[in-house]
């Protein structure tokens, strides 16, 4: 509860919260605030905001950029949070065997990891996308194949620090099994900081999934703003709002699960927090 | 220069002036032609690569032995006359004089056998079919060659535009293997223009030919080509007179309306009458629900093809009525018409069984979006929103180049869109898409639906081998009227590229290949 | 005695530096193999279903020429050892070989990132560091909010309103490419032309990095300056400039030297799409057109290209941190 009134406190992250709120509220309201499918061509090609009764404007076909605006909210919220579980999920496995065991197990995860690290998480997402041709379900996988490592490495060190802790140690000289140690004594302890990093690293993914959008990877059957872009890129002389509405709300969002993720990082775990930075 | 200007000038011109265009006097001599190229060939040998932008470039550097006119009618190119014997089985060419390669030696017949017979026979899917017919080619002299064919093949004179049948030097060549030759980086033709430089990912310089045979010619000092990979920035460089021509898909479609505003620019949707875009939803005949003719036909009726051509292609299109485009040779559109009627449609569905299941959906069906650019896109979505009314889903399925030819060479799709060149003449564009024995798994363009009709079989064959036109043109009409009632594909648009060049050149489009052509007369004032 | 320890030290760090590069090397180009081999789509049809109306005969020719008809093992046997010897293929799509495609596309990508990473690297420190010593100031929170929003911009839609505030309506700045084809430019005047045409690539990409590097510097010399070192050196009585330049900028500077060692890599992935948004004739487009077109060597290349690029950074980031950071003695853990 101290944490929670410590966050009521703490004026960014509160922000951060509010601004979030806002977008799941809006990714909640959508088929409601826009019951029409974001892809019906509503108006005449090229729309200017406030006219024809789309506030935003219309596209290239006609359809509403406001309803695109508030269906692509579900989109990137629900590619951002299941890739980032996804990435916690292989993150946390992968450095808990490496943290826990140590040695030569450590030795090869770390090495796969550093590999993983080393080819360009982007240039690595395009291959695997368009290798596996752009869906809903193999852009999540991707996005969380491409964002494990910094969770990875998190956790080892969270395990690494709590191994050598007296309440392990002890739990060992009792004989009790690795499966519980892990999951009962040390990952408990390592929580809240995964959480921060994961929370942020659904920040990372909105922002990979729109480029991976914007270069046409997306699935073509969702309206994600990062598609909305790509298609606005072209026409950015005849129709400005298509491509700038959709970046206004990349922006917040990402900014608002930053300062969320921050703030909670503050109030959380100050020693984490500071080494992050 | 229209059409009919064009026309007149033709025929006042004299084999000496084979051109007929207007020439271009001596202050009009030089000058830069910036325009671009999109996207970037892999390689300017056009022997080897027949995609848009290679052909574009290296029609330049390249030349054949004949051109076509906006009626698709021959005139002379490296050939100044020609001859058919009676029977159609063989043709003699007359070479012009003094005509020479890039790199100074000079071209003759023996040049012509070589590429035609032994490079692109090999390197030259198009022009393999063709040559493929030729029984013997010689050259008896310097200034000669002559086919025999096999059997008469109506539209054989159609097979020797700069695209189709580009010649090479054969003391380059002879003897080395084709497409590794290094000096294709060198790309010698004969053509008004040779590659002074080709820096990657930026530009091609091409500079003229001082040796060309033709007296003047060509009257630009360069050409150079610029690859711009993105769209809003070749429609600016447009704007503000970096480049002072563009052509095919340069310039989007929903540009073409602003730019046709801007005061120093001559539109025009000619010389892509060899090409005739044709434009169609492809549906694999052979799985259920495609393989019901209804259904094909419901197809028909509930895509808005005049909206499609509004929203998509904004305006640039002319809406198809069966597999001959209306600016091609034998087209008759006096068939059955399939108009915007989402009752029709759906009392097609229900006829045949089709009906909305309980969450009143009748099927699901995958398209595979065609991965040649945003319009692609943007139609997939328009065809998935027009089968939605009827209740029917159109899942959108994105892939890349390889995935897309694999899927629809290999038969493994459901429903795609696909665009084909009508090459001049229906033995040679048309008639590939819908014979049976041109059902070849592996194939791209090829009768990829499955669409088999023995009649239709046999009215294509007949009309590739009857030299007389009225009777070419009855067999056509025929079978215009069973492929319309069949719907093996459903043929959306003819697309209408634009050519945007600045007021100051003068003579760009001239043929049926526009901005293919040498370039040869092109000069500004 | 001590200077013959470090030079066996530094042949040592060598020898384990070069093992590791061919083990990466090795490692990087079987997974780039297998990923991209096991992907659908079979490239000798793409080639020749292009050109128009393919032939079985074509395409076998075509396998063949290639080696696609060679089993998978063989493929790869092949590839390795090619690889080794730096002879990364040829591309069929392209007809040239990988390495020239690849080469004569690094260099303007280097001009663009490593300008992007300078420019990062320079003005993300010196905000940092300036927000950092002025520490709750409105100076500092203005370069905080102004970090946080660079930091939660797309990096292609940053270029792209860059584009419509520069290029469209105000008409200062070319939109795209690398200069002025053919404009007949002194040296002194192609400089500036080719400058120009770098503001907005160059300040779009560097934008998200120059956020975190600020950041980073921020938070680092807050954390110094609380350091017991700083204090004693304060207490001792040593003047305030000194103290700043000698060890609180040394000191801090060393998290932000690692950080952009590891990210090193990540800029030329941003690379590609700021490419794309400027026509930057550069790696990060054929890197994109490779992987539209399948152009499996390309492919291959480049990404064994940027993995060197990215371990030859990382010994380079080790140098540096080795110099700035007293306490270094060993490699990097």
């Amino acid at each position: 509860m101290d944490a929670v009134r410590a966050f009521l406190r703490h004026p960014s992250g509160m922000a951060g919260l509010v601004l979030l709120l806002a977008v799941v509220a809006l990714a909640l309201l959508a088929p409601v605030l826009f019951p029409v499918s974001p892809w019906e061509m509503v108006g005449a090609p090229f729309t200017p905001p406030g006219e024809d009764g789309m506030w935003l404007g219309g596209d290239t076909l006609g359809r509403d950029v406001a309803a695109g605006v508030a269906h692509g909210a579900r989109v990137s919220l629900v590619i951002g949070i299941a890739s980032a579980f996804a990435a916690m999920v292989i993150g946390v496995v992968i450095g808990a065997i490496s943290g826990y065991f140590g040695g030569a197990v450590d030795l090869v995860l770390m090495r796969v990891t550093e590999l993983f690290q080393t080819v360009p998480a982007f240039i690595l997402a395009i291959l695997l996308v368009a290798t596996f041709s752009p869906t809903l379900t193999t852009i999540i996988l991707t996005l969380g194949a491409v964002s494990w490592p910094p969770l990875a490495r998190l956790t080892r060190a969270e395990f690494l620090r709590l191994r050598k802790r007296e309440f392990v140690e002890a739990a060992l000289c009792q004989g009790e099994g690795t499966a519980r140690i892990v999951l009962g004594h040390i990952l408990p302890n390592a929580i809240s900081p995964i959480l921060v990093v994961t929370s942020l690293t659904v920040a990372t993914a909105i922002l990979l999934e729109s480029a991976l959008s914007f270069m046409g990877l997306g699935d073509p059957n969702q309206m994600s703003w990062g598609f909305m872009i790509g298609a606005g890129r072209t026409v950015i002389r005849n129709a400005w709002w298509m491509s700038v509405f959709p970046g206004v709300a990349i922006l917040l969002t990402v900014l608002a699960i930053n300062l969320f993720g921050e703030g909670l990082s503050d109030v959380l775990n100050p020693r984490v927090s500071r080494r992050r930075a | 220069m229209n059409r009919r200007e064009f026309t007149a000038a033709i025929l006042a011109g004299s084999a000496a002036l084979p051109f007929g265009i207007t020439r271009a006097v001596g202050q009009t001599r030089g000058g830069t032609l910036n325009t671009i190229i999109q996207p970037e060939p892999p390689v300017l040998v056009t022997a080897l690569n027949q995609q848009q932008p290679t052909l574009t470039l290296g029609g330049k550097i390249y030349e054949s032995l004949l051109k076509y006119g906006p009626d698709l009618k021959p005139m002379p190119g490296m050939a100044k006359s020609w001859e058919i014997s009676p029977d159609g089985l063989t043709y003699t060419f007359k070479l012009f004089e003094g005509i020479t390669f890039h790199d100074g030696k000079p071209m003759t017949s023996e040049d012509v056998v070589f590429s035609c017979m032994q490079v692109l026979t090999q390197t030259h899917p198009r022009a393999r079919n063709n040559f493929a017919r030729v029984a013997s080619a010689e050259a008896p002299d310097p200034l000669t060659v002559v086919f025999k064919l096999k059997q008469p093949f109506a539209p054989f004179l159609g097979c020797f535009d700069c695209t189709s049948a580009p010649i090479l030097p054969k003391h380059v060549y002879e003897g080395t293997d084709f497409r590794k030759n290094p000096m294709n980086d060198k790309a010698i033709g004969t053509g008004p223009f040779k590659l002074k430089e080709w820096v990657r990912g930026s530009h091609v310089h091409l500079v003229r030919h001082d040796g060309y045979y033709l007296k003047d010619q060509p009257y630009l000092d360069e050409i150079i080509y610029r690859v711009i990979p993105d769209a809003a920035s070749r429609a600016l460089a447009l704007e503000n007179g970096t480049v002072q021509l563009v052509q095919w898909s340069d310039i989007e479609f929903f540009d073409v309306t602003r730019f046709k505003k801007q005061a120093n620019l001559e539109y025009t949707t000619n010389g892509y009458e060899y090409f005739a875009p044709h434009q169609w939803l492809e549906m694999n005949n052979r799985i259920a629900p495609m393989n019901d003719k209804r259904f094909r036909q419901a197809v028909m009726h509930l895509i808005d093809r005049d909206a499609l051509n509004k929203r998509v292609y904004f305006g640039n299109a002319k809406i198809a009525t069966g597999p001959i485009s209306s600016k091609t040779r034998f087209y008759d559109g006096n068939v059955k018409k399939y108009e915007y009627s989402l009752d029709k449609a759906k009392a097609l569905l229900d006829e045949m069984g089709l009906k909305p299941g309980a969450n009143g959906k009748r099927a699901e069906i995958k398209y595979v979006v065609p991965p040649y650019g945003e319009v692609y896109q943007r139609a997939g979505e328009f065809f998935r929103q027009s089968f939605s009314r009827v209740g029917i889903d159109l899942v959108l399925v994105g892939t890349d180049m390889a995935g897309w030819a694999e899927k629809v060479g290999n038969w493994d799709y459901e429903m795609t869109q696909n665009l084909l060149y009508q090459l001049g003449d229906p033995a040679l564009g048309v008639s590939r898409t819908y014979i049976s024995t041109n059902i070849k798994k592996g194939i791209l363009f090829s009768n990829t639906q499955g669409y088999s009709n023995p009649e239709v079989d046999r009215l294509f064959e007949e009309a590739a081998v009857a030299l007389d036109e009225k009777k070419r043109q009855e067999l056509y009409t025929k079978v215009q009227q069973i492929l319309v009632e069949d719907v093996p594909v459903a043929w959306t648009l003819e697309l209408e590229y634009p050519i945007f060049y600045d007021k100051s050149l003068k003579n760009v489009v001239t043929t049926a290949i526009g901005s293919h052509e040498t370039f040869g007369v092109v000069h500004k004032s | 005695m001590r200077g013959a320890r470090s030079a066996a030290a530094i042949g040592l760090a060598a020898i384990t530096w070069a093992v590791r590069l061919v083990a990466v090397i090795l490692v990087i180009a079987t997974f780039n193999f297998i990923l991209v081999r096991a992907a659908p789509g079979d490239p000798a049809q793409v080639m020749a279903g292009q050109s128009g109306a393919a032939d079985p005969k074509i395409l076998e020719d075509l396998r063949k020429e290639y080696g696609l008809d060679q089993p998978y093992l063989v493929q790869l046997g092949t590839h390795l050892k090619r690889v080794l010897s730096f002879d990364l293929g040829y591309s069929y799509r392209q007809r040239r070989p990988v390495l020239d495609l690849i080469m004569e596309r690094l260099p303007a990508t280097l001009l663009l990132t490593l300008t992007a990473f300078c420019l990062a690297l320079l003005v993300g420190t010196t905000l940092g560091a300036l927000a950092g010593l002025a520490a709750g100031s409105v100076v500092d929170t203005l370069f905080t909010v102004l970090s946080l929003l660079l930091y939660a911009t797309p990096v292609f839609w940053l270029g792209l309103m860059l584009v419509l505030v520069f290029s469209v309506t105000l008409g200062w700045l070319p939109a795209f490419g690398y200069e002025t084809i053919n404009a007949k430019l002194t040296p002194i005047e192609r400089v500036f032309d080719i400058g120009k045409h770098m503001i907005m690539p160059v300040v779009s990409l560097a934008a998200i990095y120059l956020a975190i590097y600020a950041r980073l510097m921020r938070s680092s010399i807050i954390e110094v300056a609380h350091q017991d070192f700083i204090k004693t050196a304060r207490a001792k009585g040593l003047a305030g400039p000194r103290i700043v330049v000698g060890h609180m900028l040394r000191n801090a500077l060393v998290p932000v030297v690692t950080v952009a060692g590891m990210q090193a890599g990540a800029l030329v992935g941003g690379a590609v799409v700021i490419e794309t948004v400027f026509a930057w004739p550069g790696l990060g487009r054929l890197t994109f057109d490779a992987v539209l077109q399948r152009d499996y060597p390309v492919l291959l290349g480049i990404f064994l290209i940027l993995s060197i690029i990215v371990i030859v950074l990382n010994l380079a980031t080790d140098l540096v941190y080795r110099l700035i950071d007293p306490r270094m003695t060993t490699g990097a853990a």
